[in-house]
């Protein structure tokens, strides 16, 4: 089943006078729901943007872009927001808590914009932070951690509306070997248990065995790395 | 600064026209010459030294169209009285036999004329504390009653009669450090009401042609000098308030412009869980109200605060009295201070808060 789905899509940056620079070309692409999809390519090959425009934070030049079942592109910024609300979670590669928010109030952050009532929010914010290791913590504010911790407590917030896709870019990127380890870790078991489809981008290739399905950019174009195995114990396919 | 101009202006313009209708006159007539001294003498309370003989209310009287016409004694300015609570006090004799200002309101609430040792003082006039009599020049005066707040040189000024002047007078020469220097027989203006249906201005030219030594000024045209400054200021402060208005637009601009760029990135954050334009955008403009009301309310306290405790200063300052509003206009007028205080944040703010919340997120959090 098909959770995200790209057809011709294209993102040029400039133009107007200024020389545009293509940083997707036509890309067709279609992410299973049971996909841990790792996408590696150099900096500056477009992956950050192909994770915008399908994570409908970046408008693109061409193309359509299909996230469960809505065209994204074609629907209101109000409904665009409510879908990301509802159906994705975001791990964003800088540091990206309220600084003058607790854990549990960042955690909590989205369910701001969903416009329904959640008795159970402080609960099941103490659950995801429990689960990323920070359940004592939760009236910590965001300066009293590590980035390993903070990065952490994001993961958490982005499960707090149970999203079926996980966007994540650059999750590990300022991290140490073992923090990155321990991140990955917890991305891989919330796609194993919660049945989280996972899109991630990152330029390190080693992130690779993490995922069930690998993606190499170049230059604004994707290409499937056929050779990928999954890890032992992951639910998609290869 | 906005809220300082509306009191100065409106205290000013209101004052003025407080004390055109305390005058209760038609026409003032004034040693020739010596307008604007009697204005400073009635507004500000400054002494005069210009004096017109007594005899010349008779021929006042005698003018066509005059109905009634009353001489007033301004006596002396005293610095630093006991019995008042600004710094000067002005003393003022009266005619109780013609006069149509004073004495109507005595009898409204005395139900009798002042006998001699009585006086009656304004607002700010009182019996010193431990004392049972005002003692001026060697004289004790029974206080037997006060005057409505007014703003106007009134307040601070003690009223009695030509005989009581003279009975000051004369017991300041035996018992005061200094004798009361009252010329015998001589008045400072005299207040003149018209016959029903007479021209003021007409009534005023025939007084000034048929007694020599006066200038008659209807009562409309009194105060002219003084609201000349009035506008004068007025002109400043408007153009300083203007300028004020401006400057704070674009300095608030720039700071929303400044906050909204430290904010983009979670601006792009809160847009990527899931808020939309629309939240941005009331986010900035609540955060723009809120700090106007803050801000404006704090402004607002001090100019009111600074209005009531540098009065005197200020009064001094600008040359002209100055009508403080009662509490519930200065409510009004701090309410309307906060209300131009938020459309100046809602216009300073719009535009930045638009821009953010209109930009795509991936460009928001972009470095």
């Amino acid at each position: 089943m098909t959770a995200v789905s790209l057809r011709g899509v294209g993102k040029a940056y400039g133009g107007d006078g200024a020389i545009a620079f293509a940083a997707l070309r036509d890309v067709d692409l279609d992410i299973e729901t049971s996909d841990f999809l790792v996408i590696t390519g150099r900096s500056g090959c477009g992956k950050t943007t192909l994770l915008n425009v399908a994570a409908g934070l970046a408008t693109p030049t061409s193309g359509t872009v299909t996230v469960d079942g809505v065209e994204i592109w074609s629907v209101t910024d109000a409904e665009r927001s409510s879908l990301r609300n509802r159906t994705m979670g975001f791990v964003f590669q800088f540091p990206s808590l309220l600084p003058g928010l607790s854990l549990e109030q960042n955690v909590m952050l989205p369910l701001e914009f969903s416009h329904k009532e959640h008795a159970d929010a402080g609960q099941r914010a103490r659950e995801l932070l429990d689960m990323v290791g920070l359940g004592q913590r939760m009236a910590a504010l965001p300066r009293e951690l590590s980035a390993g911790q903070q990065q952490r407590v994001v993961i958490a917030r982005a499960l707090i509306n149970r999203p079926k896709l996980l966007l994540a870019d650059e999750p590990s990127s300022d991290l140490d070997e073992q923090t990155e380890a321990e991140i990955m870790e917890i991305l891989r078991r919330i796609h194993a248990e919660q049945a989280v489809t996972i899109m991630m981008v990152t330029h390190a290739r080693h992130l690779v065995a993490f995922g069930t399905r690998h993606l190499e950019m170049v230059d604004g174009t994707v290409r499937e790395d056929a050779e990928h195995e999954a890890p032992p114990g992951s639910t998609g396919a290869a | 600064m906005v809220l300082s101009t509306v009191i100065i202006s409106r205290g000013g313009e209101e004052s003025l026209r407080l004390a055109r209708e305390r005058l209760g006159a038609d026409v003032v007539v004034v040693p020739r010459g010596s307008v604007t001294g009697v204005e400073g003498a009635l507004l500000l309370g400054n002494a005069t030294n210009t004096y017109m003989p007594r005899g010349v209310a008779e021929s006042i009287a005698a003018v066509p169209g005059v109905a009634i016409a009353s001489p007033q004694l301004y006596l002396t300015s005293m610095a630093n009285s006991t019995c008042c609570s600004v710094s000067l006090m002005f003393m003022f004799a009266y005619d109780p036999v013609t006069d149509f200002t004073i004495e109507p309101w005595l009898k409204d609430k005395l139900g009798r004329d002042l006998a001699t040792g009585q006086a009656v003082g304004g607002a700010n006039v009182f019996v010193p504390d431990g004392e049972e009599k005002i003692k001026l020049y060697g004289y004790d005066f029974d206080l037997v009653g006060n005057l409505e707040p007014t703003g106007t040189n009134l307040d601070q000024t003690l009223f009695m009669t030509f005989a009581a002047a003279s009975d000051m007078a004369e017991a300041s020469r035996t018992k005061a450090k200094m004798a009361l220097p009252i010329l015998v027989d001589t008045v400072s203006s005299v207040m003149v009401r018209v016959d029903p249906g007479a021209d003021r201005n007409e009534v005023a030219k025939a007084i000034t042609a048929a007694v020599p030594e006066a200038q008659a000024v209807p009562a409309a045209e009194m105060f002219g000098s003084y609201g000349s400054q009035i506008s004068g200021v007025l002109r400043t402060l408007v153009v300083i308030v203007v300028l004020t208005v401006v400057l704070s637009l674009a300095l608030m601009a720039l700071v929303f412009w400044m906050a909204v760029h430290e904010r983009r990135r979670q601006i792009g954050v809160l847009r990527a869980l899931g808020a939309t334009q629309r939240f941005v955008l009331l986010s900035y403009m609540t955060e723009a109200a809120l700090l106007a009301l803050a801000g404006g309310l704090v402004g607002a306290i001090l100019a009111a605060a600074a209005m009531y405790l540098f009065h005197d200063l200020l009064v001094s300052a600008l040359g002209f009295t100055i009508l403080l509003p009662s509490f519930a206009s200065l409510f009004g007028l701090i309410v309307g201070g906060l209300l131009i205080a938020l459309v100046v944040a809602a216009v300073a703010a719009f535009v930045p808060a638009l821009r953010a919340s209109r930009q795509e997120p991936a460009v928001s959090m972009r470095e």
